[in-house]
């Protein structure tokens, strides 16, 4: 068959807290293989939707699939299959890196030894190795998400979900991760990119999908954003997508404020 | 990871937990993990970077066992002397709970409320019954080992003294306490966090743990009052307001079954041990995802606040600082220890008891002789009862939640820390000290008339020397820039010295008042030492360059 895997698969997906509607009907088919550039503004709902996906959040009406499986509270075993850095380096800093380490890859199943040599050897190749035996309270901001991309990793997951991966990473590190990724997604694994800074999802992705209060408003490549458009980069299409025109005046107006002593 | 002794135990319930559909590898790791960050205070970035020596990792927890153990001698006597078991294990009870419980919230609420599992786990393939499981088993160990350092030493004393029985029935009652406890804290954070969100509702869970480590301590003196003390032979008569005292019911199995006394009272009484903690679980279980959901509130936050101009402040600010920069930093440090709920919840418990304090031991002098005797006597010395709490509230200053931020200090340009100092000392004074001892010294006029007026002042200005004199445990640190974490509970034997102070100063004042115009010469004496003392601290022990300090 030719037909191209589907990895994931939302269908009208709605969800609200209280009166507040977060998501108003996503739809979106994620093949193998794809890189996605998740965007959208502050509060449009893309945390929320990365949250539904990994069954952090119930109480949704709409239809979520992950490797043909839905999603159930029940049903676990896909989470086997999904790596995913969360936004805000949330770890149990307490512990060593050795230590969360190997606690993170045995929750996906494999061995300690299996798990303590892999940990090892991805933190020699980010040059970690000196302080695997260390605290994680006491590493610096890029430190700490080298760990949190490790432990997603460890147990060489198909599905991806990054939530501003490289945050606190030097240009270096950047580099070698953006790499990581091309080749991550050449071998077949999908990932679900999320972030802020438009040049990296411009880069990368090969399919970037921008929704704004709830809705996806634009879905396609960055040439065909382009060619919709008329706008040279993504930063700008975005700044027109979700309606904002007024950067100039405000960048004009803060300036001036901080002249004023 | 050390193997602990714990889990190995834990080991052979395996098949148990398996029975239930637990992932029991799993959930071993998860406690192991947990175990492991228990034994561990976050060392602090600035400890790293060569302050200390470095700390041998040691388990805070099982050091305050130790303190535990050492109170729980004291409850030796309360079981073994004597056969009236209601009256002596309803104390004893009262004292476990107490101690249960408020160890209970000021540690571990934040395994209770924690969130930081859900990110973590819940994305690993790991299922929510066994996460939930190994929560309950993480707390039911630090419960047991809590129990086992309160309890464990007077039980055996009873062993020996009331039979095997009698440890039997207490083995069962502790477990129904404990269950009790759990349940009763759990519970109230739920209904909170079901009508609450965000800050607000930390604010109140904050204000809820103080409340409660404040009225179970009142409680707990309500205890010893309900039995009268008319004879040696203890009388206990029952009424219905007993019902709503915990302690009362678990008290009863043990005069029911071990003095055979079958009234009515205590049958519903040993009832409601029995079943009260059960029907909660249950209870509890059922409402449990739905707590968990509502956990997830204390994340976001929606709702604008609005800020409240306080104008008596800014305008006391003005009277009581010299100069700019200890106005800037009185400001400062108002904003800190009004709004940091770790701060509030470390140091607002001390306050309600220290407005407590004074009247317990009125109550006794009441007690002894009569009302209209301690009216006349010099029992509103009493009120300097409530400077106990001086010192440990000090020693909290140093610490913050968020004492990462305390960089500014470096990088703002300030030359002396002298002000800095003096304004956090002089916010402690007027938030922290000065209602309590309004508040008590209205109380005290009341009864014991105007002419405790010029005694009431003094006992100000004391205050503010002592907080002068205990300002020595900030010394070299700086206000706000420590994790909580480093606070040492071994501190202990510091404040024990620092309270001898506050005999000391009541000894005096209890002098002085024999003497004709002896409080006013005193009053003038201890103004003109204070502000003295204030003076000599702002030029020796404030007085720090910026750029001497160590972090």
């Amino acid at each position: 068959m030719v037909i191209e895997e589907v990895v994931l698969c939302l269908r009208d997906l709605k969800k609200n807290y209280g009166t507040k509607n977060v998501l108003r009907g996503i739809d979106l088919t994620v093949h193998r293989g794809q890189i996605i550039g998740y965007i959208g503004p502050n509060g449009a709902g893309k945390s929320t939707t990365i949250k539904i996906l990994l069954g952090l959040e119930g109480d949704y009406s709409g239809k979520v699939e992950i490797f043909g499986e839905e999603v159930t509270e029940k049903n676990i075993d896909y989470k086997r299959k999904i790596g995913y850095v969360p936004e805000i380096a949330e770890l149990y800093d307490n512990l060593t890196a050795m230590e969360y380490l190997t606690f993170i890859g045995e929750l996906y199943g494999l061995d300690l030894q299996e798990a303590d040599e892999k940990a090892q050897r991805l933190m020699k190749v980010f040059g970690l190795e000196e302080v695997y035996h260390s605290r994680i309270a006491s590493y610096s901001k890029g430190m700490r998400q080298k760990v949190l991309i490790i432990s997603s990793l460890l147990h060489n997951p198909d599905l991806l979900f990054l939530d501003e991966p490289l945050s606190g990473l030097d240009a270096n590190s950047v580099m070698v991760f953006k790499e990581i990724l091309a080749v991550l997604a050449a071998q077949g694994k999908t990932i679900f990119y999320s972030s802020h800074i438009m040049d990296v999802v411009e880069k990368i992705s090969n399919r970037i999908i921008l929704i704004n209060d709830g809705k996806i408003v634009a879905d396609g490549s960055f040439n065909e954003l382009k060619e919709q458009n008329k706008e040279g980069t993504l930063e700008q299409i975005f700044n027109q997508l979700t309606g904002f025109n007024e950067y100039k005046a405000l960048a004009e107006e803060f300036v001036a404020i901080v002249q004023e002593v | 990871m050390k193997n602990f002794q714990t889990l190995r135990f834990l080991d052979l319930f395996r098949r148990l937990f398996e029975s239930f559909g637990i992932n029991y590898t799993v959930m071993r790791k998860i406690l192991a993990v947990k175990l492991t960050m228990d034994g561990r205070r976050t060392p602090t970035i600035f400890n790293q970077q060569g302050k200390k020596k470095k700390k041998p990792e040691e388990n805070g927890f099982i050091k305050s066992l130790g303190m535990y153990v050492f109170i729980s001698l004291f409850l030796i006597p309360v079981v073994i002397f004597g056969k009236n078991y209601l009256f002596q294990m309803s104390i004893f009870f009262g004292i476990v709970m107490f101690m249960v419980m408020t160890s209970m919230i000021s540690d571990f609420s934040n395994v209770l409320l924690d969130i930081k599992d859900k990110g973590i786990l819940q994305t690993k393939p790991v299922d929510k019954k066994t996460i939930s499981v190994a929560k309950t088993v993480h707390i039911s160990i630090y419960l047991f080992f809590l129990t086992a350092a309160i309890s464990g030493v007077p039980i055996i004393a009873g062993t020996f003294k009331h039979g095997i029985f009698f440890l039997v029935l207490a083995l069962l009652s502790l477990i129904l306490v404990n269950l009790f406890i759990v349940v009763v804290t759990a519970l109230i954070y739920f209904f909170i966090l079901r009508y609450f969100d965000g800050e607000k509702l930390k604010d109140i869970i904050n204000y809820v743990q103080i409340g409660l480590s404040v009225s179970i301590a009142i409680g707990y003196q309500i205890l010893g009052r309900a039995f009268s003390f008319v004879d040696m032979n203890i009388t206990f008569s029952p009424s219905w307001w007993q019902f709503f005292i915990p302690p009362i019911w678990f008290g009863a199995p043990f005069e029911l079954f071990l003095s055979h006394n079958t009234s009515v009272y205590l049958v519903i009484f040993s009832l409601l041990a029995l079943i009260v903690p059960v029907i909660a679980t249950l209870v509890y279980i059922r409402m449990m995802p739905s707590f968990e959901r509502n956990l997830q509130k204390l994340t976001n936050n929606s709702g604008k606040s609005k800020r409240k101009d306080r104008k008596w402040k800014s305008w006391l600010t003005s009277v009581i600082c010299r100069s700019n920069e200890e106005k800037i930093f009185f400001r400062f440090a108002d904003n800190m220890m009004r709004n940091e709920r770790e701060f509030r919840l470390k140091v607002y418990p001390a306050l309600g008891l220290s407005l407590v304090f004074p009247f317990v031991f009125m109550f006794n002098a009441i007690q002894m002789n009569s009302y209209a005797h301690m009216v006349s006597s010099k029992w509103y010395l009493a009120i300097y009862f409530s400077s106990l709490m001086i010192p440990n509230a000090i020693t909290m200053l140093k610490y913050s939640g968020k004492y990462k931020g305390a960089w500014i200090y470096k990088t703002a340009p300030i030359q002396n820390l002298a002000p800095v100092y003096s304004a956090v000392l002089k916010v402690f004074i007027v938030n922290l000290f000065l209602p309590v001892y309004l508040i008590l010294s209205m109380i005290f006029v009341g009864i014991f008339g105007i002419k405790i007026i010029d005694d009431l002042l003094v006992v100000f200005v004391t205050a503010i020397l002592y907080t002068v004199i205990c300002s020595n445990y900030l010394k070299g640190t700086l206000p706000f820039s420590e994790s909580f974490e480093d606070a040492q509970q071994s501190g202990g034997l510091k404040v024990l010295l620092a309270s001898l102070c506050i005999v000391v100063f009541t000894g005096i004042h209890f002098a002085v008042t024999f003497i004709p115009y002896g409080v006013t010469i005193y009053l003038v004496l201890v103004l003109v030492i204070t502000i003295f003392a204030w003076k000599l601290a702002y030029k020796t022990v404030w007085n720090y360059k910026n750029n001497e300090m160590e972090y």
